[in-house]
């Protein structure tokens, strides 16, 4: 029988931005057709044998070393570890050019492909954007008290209101924590909320983020509206703690048992964790309207007029193939997406191209990823963080207008204490002493002291004890930071490969640097009872030996949407201006990058976007 | 011999990753390939028969087998019409086909099948392509018998057998490794004995691994010779000239002794030296920096150490063991309970399976 080719709509990509539309429009029995790249790993339940393709395995999850061997690049002969679901830096690599304008691949894994996408292997972090992080322009309109971090005043130039308003997008909140699976607290948030019980009741904290939480009661005090205290609470995380009805997922008769620290970086084998294939996907998997082609590679959408037409993609043999979608939403993360834009542009310069062209020259531009960084230090009393989520403990108290205005920054950002970070043996060698991705395992190889019993007070220093506060928060929209096809370097299939130009504002490290200075002093406050506890270190990750490309994992911007076509890629509703039936709603969206982990907030957009879809079929 | 049932899905998810592409630059040779070798354009060859966990109907089944997945990929355009596998894991000459992987409507040009095979051991096998014997295209691993023959080889979880040293190159990686990790501490030697000699006669059989003599740390060494016979394969280079120039320099500075068996001073010395990257007697025309095999095989023995011991090291998780003992609160519960999180026999988790 000749496959299906003719679908009502087809979701290129199966991660956060993908994965609600085809969950969504499914439901409504439209046909939708998936194309994932990766390939379509299984937890325990799912799998007729009872076996997951992800493992409680430090080895597998992080795997072998590899060496780049891209002629090209500065860092080639560079080690690299990527596992069976990050990509292959050798076939797919993204560049990046350094700080001396020299070429060089991105290290770090950038995302995971496999049914999923990222959500897969992420930490769950699941957090809203505020009200704030949607209005950074009026918010920043007229300021003049930042003009030492920001000289030619670019923020009040660049910053983008999103066009929808908070109460907008939150609807979408409710709905994406409900149905994907989130378990957290509300209260003390200072974010909106709706609708009661979105979250799953969380499982009790790890025993060392008391420490957490005392240092940020002390520095949240007096920091709310009219001076009161600004509290903390349980960090939402993408994992079931009971029950999910939404997705028919149960749990175990143990519910601590959930808490493994298998959790960041690793796929859930027993399917707790909350990636979009098994909250969204999986229960639906059998439904005769849905078919998920998965080792699929989308290479090309082509158009006739302002119709996409035809959606070809080459299958797991290597075949070439294609579909057609009444809509077609591409949704393959940032960066591939707008590769996948700009390489089907390129394939038809006077059709796809032309149209792309006729709008502007934005696609690819203001790309963005988080201002990230925080502190760390080794904490009194050791605890087992085996038992651990992600992140116990958040405070929003660095978001506040009143803190923004006292501190001169242009935006907030959530605080949050990391939980599993370090908690297995290979994490605590691999990361010793390390400031990001690329220089894994350096710090321990080198430090040659750790032999016998120096290895031994190593371990009994760092083992259980490791603790670090981190902050994510917006990047200020540069036009200069943007993707690019490569020239030269060529991806297995002998395509370009994504060229990432991107750069630090002034204002981004004086952020980082304030932010980073305020997980130092919750740590300080809360190792002792005296608030002066020593800390290990903190900074930005601008500070790290390859801080342009960072953090890597958080792609967003690149395909901005406005309401004013000359100024987006988007409109409103995630569709491409100048195309009737193209949609982009993987992170590429966001005009500003949010205080926040992006995840949950590109999850509730996408739902957001299916229901325009479905109004529309 | 038995055959497990197997979709399509399965063995395209185990493959097209790796094997698919339109590419053929040498991308993927670290050193470990002939440049010629057409492996060096495939991502992890080492991959390939693909060694998985087994669901037995029995808990003793799933412990003691893998699943492993012969995979041939050919043409589509020029697929042969039968594919084979003969190995030393069935009666020898026993043709086992492999079956054509489709997707959707069509052939891929991948055969497959996935048999039940026992864990810990090595075995040598071949394809039968059109009536032909040949070697695997894909995987690397590959041994020569006496009368000059070739087979392809692999080896399942729990191996414990040389397969890339020799005896004189283990002892002293050993040393070497001991130098390193915490096991030579007197802590870290009572805690071995203690944990060995709580075990009675049959707790020893049943152990998980115990093909380890007392006086080896933790099966570190074994792990590393397995990881350069499949994952690292491209640093078995580095461990074959930098043993050899070590054993040298031992026999220049200790003429008569046996290498491994020199004073722990001289592997003090010795350590210390290659830390600095000065070596006297390092012939840095060999090898240029041995700073560098000392890192990488810093890296290797703390991987060894703490890593599943399905790997060959941390042998009966020694290596965690030791991390939960060491750590308890006041009450004497343990700060690294592993065992929670990990499937039985090896660990306590009723859930997961491995
Ligand atoms: C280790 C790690 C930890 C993280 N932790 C967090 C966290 O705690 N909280 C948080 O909010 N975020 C976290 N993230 C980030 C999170 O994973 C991403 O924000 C999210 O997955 C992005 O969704 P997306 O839809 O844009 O892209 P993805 O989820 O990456 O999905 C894109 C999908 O498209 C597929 N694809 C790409 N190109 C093609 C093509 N040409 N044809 C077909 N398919 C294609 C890919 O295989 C992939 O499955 C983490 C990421 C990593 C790597």
């Amino acid at each position: 029988m000749a496959a299906k080719l003719d679908f009502d709509v087809i979701v290129i990509g199966s991660g956060a931005g993908g994965a609600p539309i085809a969950h969504e429009l499914a439901r409504q029995q439209k046909s939708v057709l998936v194309l994932e790249k990766g390939p379509l790993f299984l937890s325990q339940s799912q799998a007729t044998d009872g076996l997951s393709d992800f493992k409680r395995d430090e080895l597998y999850a992080y795997g072998a070393e590899k060496r780049l061997t891209h002629p090209q690049v500065e860092n080639r002969q560079a080690a690299f570890f990527s596992s069976h679901v990050e990509p292959d830096i050798n076939d797919e690599p993204h560049i990046y050019r350094d700080a001396n304008g020299k070429d060089r691949a991105t290290i770090e894994g950038y995302t995971a492909q496999v049914i999923g996408g990222g959500t897969q292997i992420y930490g769950g972090v699941s957090l809203r954007f505020t009200e704030r992080d949607l209005m950074l322009r009026t918010f920043n309109a007229g300021r003049t008290d930042m003009a030492g971090t920001d000289p030619a005043g670019d923020i009040e130039r660049e910053a983008r209101d999103w066009p929808l308003p908070y109460v907008e997008l939150e609807k979408y909140y409710c709905k994406a924590e409900k149905l994907v699976g989130i378990n957290g607290e509300q209260g003390n948030q200072l974010k909106p909320f709706t609708q009661k019980d979105t979250y799953q009741r969380p499982l009790a904290p790890n025993s060392i983020s008391r420490y957490a939480y005392d240092g940020m009661l002390y520095t949240g005090k007096g920091k709310g509206p009219g001076g009161s205290d600004v509290l903390p609470y349980r960090t939402p995380l993408a994992v079931i703690t009971e029950d999910h009805a939404p997705s028919g997922r149960t749990i175990i008769s143990v519910p601590d048992d959930i808490k493994t620290s298998y959790v960041n970086r690793f796929g859930d084998p027993l399917g707790f964790k909350s990636s979009t294939w098994n909250a969204l996907l999986a229960p639906i998997r059998n439904a005769p309207n849905l078919s998920i082609h998965t080792n699929c590679t989308v290479i090309q959408l082509a158009s006739d007029g302002t119709r996409v037409t035809e959606v070809r993609y080459i299958d797991p043999s290597g075949q070439e193939r294609l579909a057609r979608g009444k809509i077609v939403v591409v949704a393959c993360s940032a960066i591939e997406s707008i590769r996948l834009l700009k390489l089907s542009a390129g394939l038809d310069s006077t059709g796809f191209g032309r149209i792309l062209d006729q709008q502007n020259d934005l696609l690819g531009k203001y790309f963005l990823t988080h201002a990230f960084g925080g502190a760390s230090s080794v904490m009194p009393e050791r605890s087992d963080k085996t038992r651990s989520l992600d992140a116990d403990w958040a405070t929003d108290y660095c978001a506040t207008d009143d803190f923004l205005k006292a501190m001169r920054l242009w935006a907030g950002a959530v605080v949050y204490n990391n939980t599993s970070d370090q908690a297995l043996p290979l994490a605590l060698g691999r990361t010793h002493s390390a400031t990001d991705l690329d220089t894994l395992w350096h710090g321990f190889a080198n430090d040659f002291g750790l032999i016998g019993q120096g290895m031994v007070d190593f371990i009994d220093n760092d083992m259980g004890r490791g603790l670090s506060v981190s902050f994510m928060a917006n990047q200020v929209p540069q036009k200069d930071n943007r993707i690019e096809l490569h020239p030269t370097v060529k991806d297995k299939w002998n395509r370009p490969v994504a060229y990432i130009i991107k750069n630090w504002h002034s204002h981004d490290k004086y952020l980082m640097d304030t932010l980073a200075l305020e997980c130092a002093n919750i740590l300080r406050a809360g190792g002792n009872a005296t608030h002066d506890y020593p800390i290990r270190g903190f900074g930005g990750v601008y500070n790290g030996e390859n801080g342009i490309a960072r953090i890597a994992n958080h792609i967003l911007g690149g395909a901005r949407f406005g309401s004013d076509p000359r100024d987006s890629v988007l409109d409103p509703d995630c569709r491409v201006w100048g195309f009737d039936n193209l949609y982009v709603t993987d992170g590429a969206f966001m005009p500003t990058s949010g205080g926040a982990n992006p995840t949950l907030t590109i999850e509730a957009n996408a739902f957001r976007v299916a229901d325009k879809i479905g109004g529309r079929l | 011999m038995k055959i497990i049932p197997n979709n399509d899905q399965y063995i395209l998810n185990h493959c097209t990753r790796f094997l698919t592409r339109r590419n053929t630059d040498a991308r993927h040779n670290f050193g470990q390939y002939d440049p010629s070798d057409p492996r060096a354009r495939i991502c992890e060859a080492w991959r390939f028969p693909i060694i998985d966990s087994y669901a037995g109907a029995a808990d003793e089944d799933s412990h003691a087998f893998n699943k492993v997945t012969f995979v041939y990929p050919a043409d589509v355009a020029e697929a042969p019409d039968q594919v084979g596998v003969t190995g030393t894991f069935a009666n020898l000459y026993e043709l086992i086909p492999l079956a054509p992987v489709r997707f959707l409507d069509a052939p891929t040009g991948y055969f497959a099948v996935s048999l039940r095979i026992p864990k810990g051991r090595a075995y040598r096998y071949k394809f039968i392509v059109g009536g032909k014997a040949v070697l695997d295209p894909v995987n690397p691993q590959q041994v020569r018998e006496a009368n000059g023959h070739a087979w392809s080889r692999f080896f399942t979880h729990l191996y414990t057998q040389p397969l890339s040293f020799e005896s004189w190159e283990l002892s002293i990686l050993e040393r070497l490794v001991d130098h390193i990790m915490p096991f030579r501490t007197k802590e870290g030697q009572d805690f071995l004995q203690f944990f060995y000699r709580q075990l009675d006669q049959q707790q020893k059989e049943q152990q998980y691994v115990l093909s380890y003599r007392l006086d080896q740390s933790i099966g570190i060494v074994n792990f590393i010779d397995n990881l350069v016979a499949r994952e690292e394969r491209h640093h078995l280079i580095d461990y074959k000239i930098c043993l050899s120039m070590i054993a040298g320099i031992i026999r220049k500075r200790r003429p008569g002794i046996e290498p491994a068996r020199a004073s722990k001073e001289i592997f003090i010395d010795l350590y210390g030296e290659m830390a600095s990257g000065n070596v006297m007697d390092w012939d840095t025309s060999k090898y240029n920096d041995p700073a560098y095999f000392l890192q990488m095989l810093r890296r290797h023995a703390f991987t060894g150490a703490f890593s599943h011991p399905k790997y060959g090291g941390n042998a009966s998780a020694l290596g965690w063991r030791y991390l939960a003992d060491r750590f308890r609160d006041a009450k004497g519960a343990t700060l690294f309970d592993w065992g929670r999180a990990i499937e039985q026999p090896l660990g306590t988790n009723p859930d997961y399976h491995g």
